[in-house]
């Protein structure tokens, strides 16, 4: 038995049909018949990601050593060892998750992975050390709940997030719950958003002033409005963190509900189009926008929206209805020890009267699959299918009941979740820096379990305006646990001493998590690792002693100024030296001395890898088939698969001038002759025409004929597709000159 | 079980657990791997999931197996965790040569009578009589979770 016919008629067909694509080809490029390159683009688009070490180097602490993989030299990306363990992420479109899919997250962490499922700061999961050859399976079992991994990396539409609260928030306009997953489900593998340079990130939020789905920070995202009586969106675009953080422009002040999935579609377009594709550092939404300015982006996606064929899919919402598992109720009865605290800080009265979302604390967003498979009987227990994980790497239980609160604290601490200080300084969010993040620089996990252990120990005695404070880390400029937009942010890099080195972290004062990430927060120094637990106290010390009534951490900043905040922790940025303290020389939970050799190529920004050259590459896997079932003595099989083949890459060429090109042959037939006549080899452009009139002909011979013919076809149209890129380059050049 | 390999887990467990902290396991693992001590094995990497309620502990990630000083269930013991399938008997042999190194180097005693062996595939179905065949001594069904792997004790 297989995970494939197992799950057979619980995966629908063309997820199916995707996934055992995706297994194909594997095997072609273990067979060298798929450019390693097209192939990292291919796996990042499926989710399956690299990891650190996997260039098959990592130093010890003394020496660099080359790991021996046993498939060497095969693999999987430039510089990327088959056989090393990688990332495995995998999208929850707004975080929302049922119980059954929980335990089926479990299980493929178990098998696959560590037995842990990391929460991330876009709502994603994430498994780590899984092998290339197991992610078929792994992708079979969470598609089979409905899960899928697509475009979960790469340079694609990424997870769509959304307020946690959506649907059960006091202060929202509407749920926009279904407008997330109706965004989610019509980018997923659209032909307009296979062509991106870099990834895009959409985000949407139910009210302006609050957290939110933090909009600001955003490619492309959406706060909730209500204009008389009629739903839309104020709608953002460009915003982003990364080493150079952008806050998002309005691009509408009200965007009708109708509009919304439109208007994304024209961006798309506009993105897809005029986006830089070359250098990867500005390839970004938000330095097109910048570079046009608004006015002319809005201008240009405006002129894209007029050519939009109509999609019956623009204004299909779906229903997204969660029902209570039990009726309203009030909290009454015995309060366990502790419950108290953790309902002040974890617990959120929903505007539903009787009704509570309680924030299940994740430490660093990891949970163990045991915890999971509880976590879901938990949900059973007393919610329903009603979960959703949050960008603050947590897990939010909704509609409780508010009388069955103390019996679900217990059932939490019981498996060990039952921790207080959800939201508050204790929960610190990082990302996986240099514990498996090829461009981590310093160990964010290390120091947010550190800091996290410090401050627990002492968290009752701390004033409640630190309390409510939010620290967040990144292991190196990136941005992905949003140190920008946090009260005391992080991100690691590194100094060099006598010729060794340190690492620090650079101090970041003054982000705002409110107002959907209203702004961002700067650096004032650069501190040895070890002694930021040093800094945290020192700032939080100086906030409570000198702060304003009800003055917040940001207005204090403003008011004390940078150089003075500087001074607050300059004897801190000093770095003993290596003979009087050599702790300062490795990093938290890191014995090794430290070392910025084990850093490789990122793969945020995955390949660029163009359509056309996705749908060439299909054309050649194809081909292969053809080749199999010749094999085989198939041979009308392999005719069709040839002839398809070659329809394949035509497509792919006329696709490149007319992106509503239909799927039907006579078209696809009839454009590319018309458009290639001169661009296209002739003499090879003649095979596909002969093909298409005349009959097929199954005989051995005939077909292997026809399927040379197709591979000389395939590589016309690469031909022609360098032809093409050179011909929109200038035209790209032409328009963002002006 | 018929002749193919599986992923199998042995979990043996600790009988002197306050003798060394969990975290003092990382050094010891970064070591290992400097030396690449464990034969059939390609050393990677040392993850701490200390912060985890009864998780996976200090994890040594190998090619072949993932190692951890483990704390399922409250219960510390080595997890030796096989990723590239083997036979029960070798994944056994394989768990024991660590537990036996980790003896010898840093003192910890193992309860080498009783231990755990898992399944880590659920598409597997084997048997308390196929384990016993390669463990020896009385195999017994572990109970709990269904939903748990199909799990093993063993008492010699």
């Amino acid at each position: 038995m297989t995970w494939k016919a197992k799950l057979a008629s619980q995966i629908p067909a063309d997820l199916a049909t995707e996934i055992d694509v995706f297994e194909t080809q594997i095997d072609l490029r273990k067979l060298g018949k798929i450019d390693e390159k097209l192939f990292a683009e291919t796996r990042l688009r499926r989710g399956a990601y690299g990891q650190r070490y996997d260039n098959a180097q990592r130093f010890d602490g003394f020496q660099t050593q080359q790991l021996k993989f046993p498939s060497a030299p095969l693999t999987k990306g430039p510089d990327t060892a088959w056989d090393a363990p990688g990332m495995m992420r995998i999208k929850i479109p707004f975080g929302g998750l049922t119980a059954r899919q929980l335990e089926v997250l479990a299980d493929t962490a178990e098998e696959y992975s560590d037995g842990i499922l990391h929460i991330t700061t876009r709502q994603d999961f994430q498994l780590h050390f899984v092998h290339i050859e197991d992610t078929p399976n792994l992708m079979r079992r969470l598609a089979a709940v409905g899960i899928t991994t697509r475009e979960a990396c790469g340079n694609s539409v990424r997870n769509v997030t959304a307020c946690p609260l959506s649907g059960i928030c006091r202060t929202e306009a509407f749920d926009v719950t279904p407008y997330a997953k109706a965004l989610t489900y019509f980018l997923l593998g659209h032909p307009d958003t296979q062509d991106f340079g870099r990834k895009f990130k959409p985000a949407f939020s139910g009210c302006e002033d609050e957290a939110c789905g933090l909009v600001n920070m955003h490619d492309f995202g959406g706060i909730a409005q209500v204009r008389n009586g009629q739903r839309g969106f104020k709608l953002y675009v460009g915003g982003g963190l990364g080493a150079v953080p952008y806050q998002a422009k309005l691009f509408a002040d009200f965007m009708p509900v109708e509009e919304l999935l439109p208007t994304a579609q024209a961006i798309a377009r506009v993105f897809a189009r005029l986006g830089e594709k070359q250098n990867r550092a500005r390839a970004r939404i938000k330095f097109l926008v910048d570079k046009l300015g608004i006015e002319e982006f809005k201008r240009l996606v405006g002129e894209e929206r007029k050519t939009l064929p109509p999609d019956p899919r623009w204004t299909q919402f779906p229903v997204v209805e969660e029902k209570p598992l039990k009726p309203a109720s009030a909290l009454n009865g015995h309060r366990p020890e502790g419950f108290d605290a953790w309902l002040t800080t974890n617990v959120y009265r929903q505007r539903q009267a009787g009704f509570a979302t309680v924030t299940v604390y994740c430490p660093i967003g990891d949970i163990t699959s045991t915890q999971a498979r509880h976590l879901g009987d938990l949900m059973r227990r007393y919610s329903g299918d009603n979960a959703r994980t949050s960008v603050e790497q947590n897990l939010l239980i909704r509609w409780v009941s508010e009388s069955d609160l103390p019996a679900l604290f217990t059932d939490l601490k019981a498996i060990g979740l039952g921790e207080q200080g959800a939201g508050t300084i204790l929960d610190i969010t990082a990302c996986p820096g240099t514990d498996t993040c090829k461009l981590g620089i310093a160990s964010s996990r290390g120091l947010a379990r550190e800091l996290r252990s410090q401050l627990a120990s002492k968290f009752f005695t701390l004033d409640e305006a630190v309390k409510g404070l939010r620290i967040k880390m990144s292991g190196c400029f990136n941005s992905c646990g949003q140190h920008h937009l946090a009260d005391i942010g992080f991100y690691g890099n590194s100094r060099t001493i006598n010729n060794r080195k340190v690492p620090h972290f650079q101090v970041l004062l003054g982000g705002r998590w409110r107002n959907n990430g209203g702004s961002y927060g700067l650096a004032i120094g650069s501190v040895p690792s070890k002694n930021i637990p040093q800094v945290v106290a020192r700032i939080t010390e100086r906030f409570v002693k000198e702060r304003t009534a009800a003055e917040s951490l940001q207005d204090f900043y403003a008011r004390i100024g940078k150089a003075e905040s500087r001074k607050m922790i300059e004897d801190l940025m000093i770095v003993p030296a290596y003979e009087k303290d050599p702790s300062f020389y490795s990093d938290w939970g890191d014995p090794r001395e430290f070392s910025m050799g084990d850093i490789g190529m990122g793969e945020c920004a995955g390949e660029v890898i163009s359509a056309l050259q996705f749908e060439l590459g299909a054309a050649e896997r194809m081909n292969f088939e053809a080749q199999l079932a010749h094999e085989a003595g198939a041979f009308a099989k392999a005719d069709q698969l040839a002839y398809d083949s070659m329809l394949q890459a035509a497509r792919g060429l006329v696709h490149e001038q007319w992106l509503d090109v239909p799927a039907d042959l006579a078209t696809i037939v009839k454009e590319f002759k018309a458009r290639f006549a001169t661009l296209f080899q002739p003499a090879l452009a003649a095979y596909l025409f002969r093909r298409f009139e005349s009959a097929p002909v199954a005989t051995a011979e005939a077909t292997h004929r026809l399927i040379e013919e197709a591979q000389l076809f395939i590589e016309g149209a690469h031909t022609c597709g360098d032809k093409l890129q050179q011909q929109k380059a200038a035209e790209r050049a032409a328009i963002l000159k002006k | 079980m018929d002749n193919s390999t599986y992923k199998f887990g042995v979990k043996l467990f600790i009988t002197n657990p306050g003798a060394k902290p969990l975290k003092d396991f990382i050094p010891v693992f970064h070591g290992w791997i400097q030396r690449q001590g464990v034969p059939g094995h390609l050393l990677i990497d040392v993850h701490d999931y200390s912060h985890v309620h009864h998780g996976p502990g200090i994890l040594l990630v190998s090619h072949e197996a993932n190692l951890s000083i483990d704390e399922t269930e409250g219960r510390r013991g080595l997890v030796y965790l096989r990723k590239q399938p083997a036979d029960l008997a070798g994944t056994i042999a394989a768990a024991q040569a660590v537990a036996k190194k980790l003896t010898e180097e840093q003192g910890v005693q193992f309860d080498t009578p009783h231990y755990e062996v898992s399944v880590n595939d659920r598409l597997a179905n084997v048997t308390a009589a196929q384990v016993a065949a390669a463990t020896g001594g009385n195999v017994a069904l572990k109970s709990g979770d269904p939903r748990e792997r199909q799990t093993f004790v063993v008492k010699r």
